[in-house]
């Protein structure tokens, strides 16, 4: 896929991949904000990933969440923070669309190259 | 995004959620209620929250990794165990044999309290559904 | 999704053997070669994910999505690489010598 792929496209399907993935964990926790004993639930950091997948390194992307600490516990074992998972579903959706726009820049860009500007000759 | 799985989601959220209400509904109609069809006061309900590990092959939550998503369901509706309330109202129709009338155990207070709580949990959750929408426009707009 | 690449590999018989700056048409070859490859790939990557997608196998939307805008970019670069080859192989054809 070398010749239509770019370090920059390669970032944003990164991004693209992560966000999407946290959106379901956060989207899980917000359901089960009213469940007994639910633990939140959150992804590692995402730091480094995206330089990872920009050089083409591997790995591809793996989903994996985990419990995460320090969260305020109630009585019934529930630990999931309204408010932190309000603002994150808020930032991972900012995230998510910012990848997109720049992926379709992406996307334009390189058919504009392709093309040499529209004209098929 | 995974779309019918990550909509499913919070969709058993939203049902739950009012399940939930319904429920804080029928209490706060009953509050009242000294005589049911099955003898005694009416017996508060409550509902229990359980999560949902999701089916191996269930189409419904498909596409959603197994080991993150949990939809929510009512796993139950219960009713509360707790003694009635017995108040002092000798003429009452339905006074015991020492005046005392058995009044269900619904504290006004505590069901509206309940309320609020699932009324802010399914905004939170519908919130979350408008998000996954978005995001599925937003991957279909790749393409324009 | 019926793949349409195989068909367009049909070029110009002779186009291989135009007997001055063979090296050079070599190499053009090879690069058209490479971009067919490519975009066969793309194409059948992209039927794969739409198809799981739309079986409700778990393929993420935005990744087919972008399968497809691959497909559609191998596609065009081919496209091009052709032409541009055909053209210019008409061109040195059309030479009086």
């Amino acid at each position: 896929m070398s010749m239509i792929e770019t370090p920059l496209m390669r970032g944003l399907e990164r991004v693209l991949d992560q966000s999407a993935f946290r959106h379901q964990v956060i989207a899980a926790n917000l359901a089960n904000v009213d469940t007994p004993g639910y633990r939140t639930r959150d992804v590692r950091p995402f730091a480094g990933e995206i330089e990872q997948a920009m050089a083409g390194e591997e790995p591809s992307f793996t989903p994996a969440a985990h419990e995460i600490r320090g969260l305020l516990e109630r009585p019934d074992g529930n630990n999931v923070s309204v408010e932190r998972e309000s603002l994150l579903l808020a930032q991972n959706q900012l995230r998510f669309t910012v990848a997109v726009q720049f992926l379709k820049a992406e996307f334009h860009r390189l058919t504009s190259a392709i093309t040499g500007g529209g004209s098929t000759s | 995004m995974n779309l019918f799985g990550m909509l499913e989601l919070s969709g058993s959220a939203l049902g739950a959620e009012r399940q939930r209400a319904e429920v804080v509904a029928s209490n706060m109609a009953n509050v009242q209620t000294t005589r049911t069809a099955a003898g005694g006061p009416y017996r508060r309900q409550m509902v229990v929250f359980q999560a949902q590990r999701v089916p191996r092959f269930s189409l419904a939550l498909a596409g959603l990794h197994p080991e993150t998503a949990s939809a929510v369901r009512v796993a139950a509706v219960v009713s509360d165990q707790r003694p009635p309330v017995m108040r002092f109202e000798p003429g009452h129709p339905d006074a015991n044999a020492e005046g005392y009338v058995a009044y269900p155990q619904v504290d006004p207070v505590e069901e509206m309290t309940d309320l609020l709580g699932a009324v802010r949990a399914y905004e939170l959750n519908a919130s979350a559904v408008q998000a996954t929408k978005n995001m599925i426009n937003q991957s279909l707009d790749l393409l324009r | 999704m019926t793949n349409s690449i195989p068909s367009i590999r049909i070029l110009p018989a002779d186009i291989g053997a135009a007997p001055r700056g063979a090296a050079e048409g070599g190499r053009f070859i090879e690069t058209l070669q490479q971009s067919m490859d490519q975009a066969e790939g793309a194409q059948g990557d992209a039927a794969t994910q739409v198809a799981q997608l739309l079986n409700g196998k778990g393929a993420d939307l935005h990744s087919a999505m972008i399968a497809v805008e691959k497909a559609d970019l191998s596609f065009q670069l081919m496209m091009q690489v052709r032409n541009k080859i055909v053209q210019a192989y008409q061109q040195i054809s059309n030479m009086q010598f």
